[in-house]
């Protein structure tokens, strides 16, 4: 083991915490012996770090290469698979990542627990484009301070079978029919399932005031689900093999569903509403390379990139009006994301607190055990 | 026999680099976990964190986290008992009545499937089980209007998706235990006038019983934590305490709620097979 | 009578080994299936091939998750049967409790493990890397060799390695000839079980790898956000083949069954 690949090692360790690290590197130098060959090089100017979900944007071959044309800057990813994970990364690598995809419910959260730096919009020549509505949404900054970029917004409502339904169903109620025994699925997702059971059970959809009507609109739902889902690969592979025919589903996905592997989905804003999310793009306290951070940035809001993510892929809407805007006119999702009376109907999503999270998820614990009974 | 030096030094060089090694990785963390699951806040919070009992409280008063455990050990029980009768014959076969090369090549064989993704293969399994999946299909073009197979989420899903992933243990454990035993323990035992049975039943079993033993620990303690195999082939049949335990650190951000939670399941399994042991030192006659 | 016998106990080896490789072949099958879904009917396409060829991603996650198996299987093994051995070998104070320490790793959630994994190694300095998922796949498979091989050791034959040492034999002879063939086949199994173990790891390896380093199981899992190709059924069923045929030969040259010599 050479002395460089030790100092790499212990590079690693947060500058505050202590002693203890004598044994516990003797062990890992052991186990380090050998592996020196794999010990990746870090070149902060020349790489931006990026954490987000995988494949949501950020990571599609053709915009990096783009984006490397036109900056000189590579991009590396690190993914994450919930929310907290994301937080939890954040806090135990500081000064890993650059840029770090934030959902609107969380941003504050991240700013709260000092693990996200206030953003130069001055750098980002894009920003003024974005829709106000989001670009100044205090979800994204407080205190004069902007902690994260408007990105993308999308809807999470009702996607279906366009073979089984001629129309739409309008109704959020298509969910609970006893005409779709066995015929739904719906994510294994606690605060969504609260969200949607809110809606139909007209209530704030973030803080229903009455969760013993939500338990029952969720258990209501019993003999109509037929699965639960938790990944869009699963909600394809099921949807293809036919195993449910309704859904609750995201916008972005429904499109790539639909552009990306020609599956026969609809997708639909009930008359009762549907949840409203968004995504902001944050800078990691301590990155590595804030000026790449920044260009990243811009680039992801840039017009040009969004109508190719939006036709070639299948995107959420952006929160650039300009690149709305310059969608072409045949796009689905165009006129999708511009229906201003189904934006109306939307509730979009808040920051919960702890205790909200938790009886939230006890909730859907309780409903899931009744469902396997 | 009494340690002398010599053997407690033989011991401590023989223990002591697997047990340093669990207790570099394994059980400083786990013993921070262990703390954690009795503090009212994670430790990534900014406030400070205070003592309380409230996380194993939580287990015994939210109503849902005994039928959970009850079906999560249910799983176990269900799952080990299938690999056991279809393992163990299979280890007897082998072990006793396959001869020669084949027996290194059935051997290899046997722990093959377990090097591909486990999540690659629960999907295969939706396939196979599925009503108009690949297996579906070929019967019915070979044999139309024969009944299809559709067991796609339902608990049987669940069991034959866990018996696969976890038979090899059984088999492999239970055939080097097997293999062990003198074929002329064996034939002393028939030509002492034994039957079959009985020579199986007072011979064969004791001695094989640590390969048993082993291959059920293997089985059954990560089976009553599973939740990938309930999830995607139980629909809403397969809730398990282990999708709970999942969801205080995904969704909840409840780290010491999680932590107490998978305690009590080690705290289960520990009980478990406490009883079970001195059982086993009985039959098992040695160690 | 004997013959039939034979005949049946064959025929159930066989039905096992169909029902262990039945999602095998699922799988391959679907690797040359054209649909990125799952989808039936059947069309031939190499096309998932072609992709994984230009897929550096991962293959170089592939790569990585074979080399980690092997150091893996390698240290582990070796850790872990010593252990095994003193298991069967001694009876000493304190070993019930040794064994049951072996308990936590396999019965607690790869989840809560992986992140106390996390949290620890960040405070202790450890930090991430292929160093640390090393260090996390060999305590995880650990207690998998240790019961493996135990299986085999419980009725360690001491007497025999006593009665080679009277009659004359070095302890290296005794080692070679006596303790290595009782050995073999748990050793021979239980190294197949870390080396799997550690090659489709997720969690470990997802919270211990820094950014641009991974591993094909974390490769999988965080994939199926977006759906994960048919060319992970592609490399699945590539390394799935070549080991078999590794395999085989290993199987054709050396013997670990542990079949007395002299006994056909």
């Amino acid at each position: 083991m050479t002395g460089k690949t030790i100092d790499k090692m212990m590079s690693l360790k947060p500058v505050s915490r202590r002693r203890f690290v004598a044994g516990a590197s003797a062990l890992s130098l052991g186990a380090g012996l050998g592996m020196a060959p794999f010990v990746r090089r870090a070149s902060a100017n020349t790489e931006v770090k990026v954490l987000n979900w995988q494949g949501y944007g950020t990571d599609e071959a053709w915009a990096l290469e783009a984006f490397k044309a036109a900056t000189g800057l590579d991009v590396v990813h690190e993914y994450y698979n919930s929310e907290s994970e994301m937080i939890t990364k954040l806090q135990t690598n500081p000064g890993a990542y650059d840029v770090i995809v934030t959902n609107s419910a969380w941003n504050a959260r991240a700013s709260d627990l000092g693990v996200i730096q206030p953003i130069d919009t001055a750098q980002i020549g894009h920003f003024a484009d974005l829709n106000p509505s989001f670009r100044d949404s205090p979800l994204l900054g407080t205190g004069g301070n902007v902690f994260g970029v408007a990105w993308v917004w999308g809807i999470t409502a009702i996607a279906y079978s366009t073979e089984v339904y001629a129309e739409a169903p309008n109704s959020i109620e298509v969910l609970w029919d006893a005409k779709n025994a066995k015929r739904v699925s719906v994510r294994d997702d606690a605060i969504e399932m609260v969200n949607f059971a809110a809606i139909a059970t007209g209530q704030d959809m973030n803080h229903p005031a009455d969760l013993g009507k939500v338990k029952e609109k969720l258990l209501a739902l019993k003999p109509n689900v037929a699965l639960l889902w938790s990944s869009e690969d699963e909600w394809n592979k099921q949807f293809q093999a036919k195993a449910f025919d309704v859904s609750i589903y995201w916008s972005g996905s429904a499109l790539r569903s639909k552009t990306n592997f020609q599956l026969p989905v609809g997708f639909v804003v009930p008359d009762e509403g549907a949840v409203g999310w968004f995504d902001g793009l944050a800078i990691g306290k301590d990155a590595p390379n804030v000026e790449g951070a920044h260009k990243f940035i811009n680039y992801m809001i840039d017009p040009t990139y969004y109508v190719d993510w939006a036709t070639k892929v299948g995107a959420p809407a952006s929160a650039n009006s300009k690149a709305m805007a310059a969608l072409p006119d045949s796009d689905p999702s165009k006129a999708f994301y511009s229906d201003e009376a189904a934006i109306k109907r939307l509730q979009f999503m808040a920051p919960l607190s702890d205790e909200e999270r938790q009886a939230y998820s006890d909730l859907w614990t309780e409903v899931k055990t009744e469902f396997a009974q | 026999m009494t340690p002398t030096t010599r053997t407690r030094w033989a011991i401590l060089g023989l223990t002591g680099p697997a047990y340093l090694w669990l207790a570099g990785t394994i059980f400083l963390p786990l013993t921070a976990m262990l703390v954690l699951s009795f503090l009212d806040k994670s430790p990534l919070v900014p406030q400070p964190a205070s003592f309380t009992l409230a996380n194993y409280q939580a287990y015994f008063s939210k109503s849902f986290y005994w039928p959970l455990t009850r079906w999560s050990i249910e799983l176990g029980l269900w799952v080990t008992l299938f690999c056991f009768l279809i393992g163990y014959p299979a280890a007897f076969a082998l072990a006793k009545r396959v001869k020669g090369r084949w027996r290194e090549a059935i051997f290899l064989l046997i722990v093959l499937p377990f090097w591909s993704n486990a999540l690659v293969r629960v999907f295969s399994w939706t396939m196979v089980l599925r009503s108009n999946g690949i297996v579906d299909v070929a019967v019915q073009s070979v044999f139309p209007g024969a009944p299809t197979i559709d067991l796609l989420f339902s608990y049987p899903a669940v069991i034959i998706g866990l018996v696969h992933s976890y038979l090899p243990y059984m088999i492999l454990t239970c055939y080097i235990a097997l293999q062990a035993i003198d074929d002329s323990l064996i034939e002393a035992g028939r030509s002492l006038g034994a039957n079959r049975f009985t020579t199986f039943y007072r011979v064969i079993l004791p001695l094989s019983l640590p390969g048993i033993v082993s291959g059920a620990a293997l089985i059954f303690v990560p089976v009553i934590g599973s939740f990938m195999e309930p999830r995607i082939l139980g629909g809403t049949k397969g809730a398990t305490l282990g999708m709970n335990i999942e969801e205080q650190f995904t969704v909840t951000a409840n780290w010491p709620l999680g932590a107490a939670l998978s305690f009590i399941l080690l705290a289960i399994v520990l009980v478990i097979f406490g009883i079970l042991y001195p059982v086993l030192r009985r039959q098992g006659g040695g160690a | 009578m004997r013959r039939l016998l034979d005949g049946g106990i064959r025929f159930y080896l066989i039905l096992v080994l169909v029902f262990l490789y039945l999602p095998i072949l699922v799988m391959a099958l679907l690797a040359f299936n054209k649909s990125p879904l799952y989808g039936l009917p059947f069309e031939f396409d190499l096309v998932w091939f072609d992709a994984l060829a230009n897929n550096k991603r991962l293959l170089t996650a592939g790569w990585n998750s074979v080399w980690i198996a092997l150091a893996n299987t390698l240290i582990a093994t070796s850790l872990g049967t010593m252990a095994a051995v003193a298991f069967g070998r001694y009876s000493f104070r304190g070993k019930t409790l040794l064994q049951a320490l072996l308990f936590p790793p396999i019965a607690i959630p790869w989840l809560v493990i992986g992140t106390a994994m996390l949290v620890f190694f960040f405070w202790s300095g450890i930090g991430r890397g292929l160093h640390s998922i090393l260090l996390g796949h060999v305590a995880l498979s650990l207690p998998y060799v240790i019961f493996v091989v135990g299986a085999r050791l419980n009725d360690y034959p001491k007497a025999l390695e006593e009665a080679a040492a009277t009659l004359g034999a070095t302890p290296w002879q005794v080692f070679r000839r006596v303790s290595v063939p009782i050995l073999a086949p748990g050793v021979v199994a239980a190294s197949l079980f870390a080396f799997a173990v550690s090659f489709d790891q997720f969690v470990i390896s997802y919270f211990l790898a820094p950014p641009g380093v991974t591993t094909l199981p974390v490769e999988i899992y965080t994939s199926i956000r977006k759906g994960f190709t048919p060319e992970i059924n592609a490399i699945s069923t590539i390394i799935i083949a070549v080991s078999m045929g590794l395999m085989l030969i290993v199987a054709r040259f050396y013997r670990f069954g542990g079949e007395r010599s002299g006994n056909e």
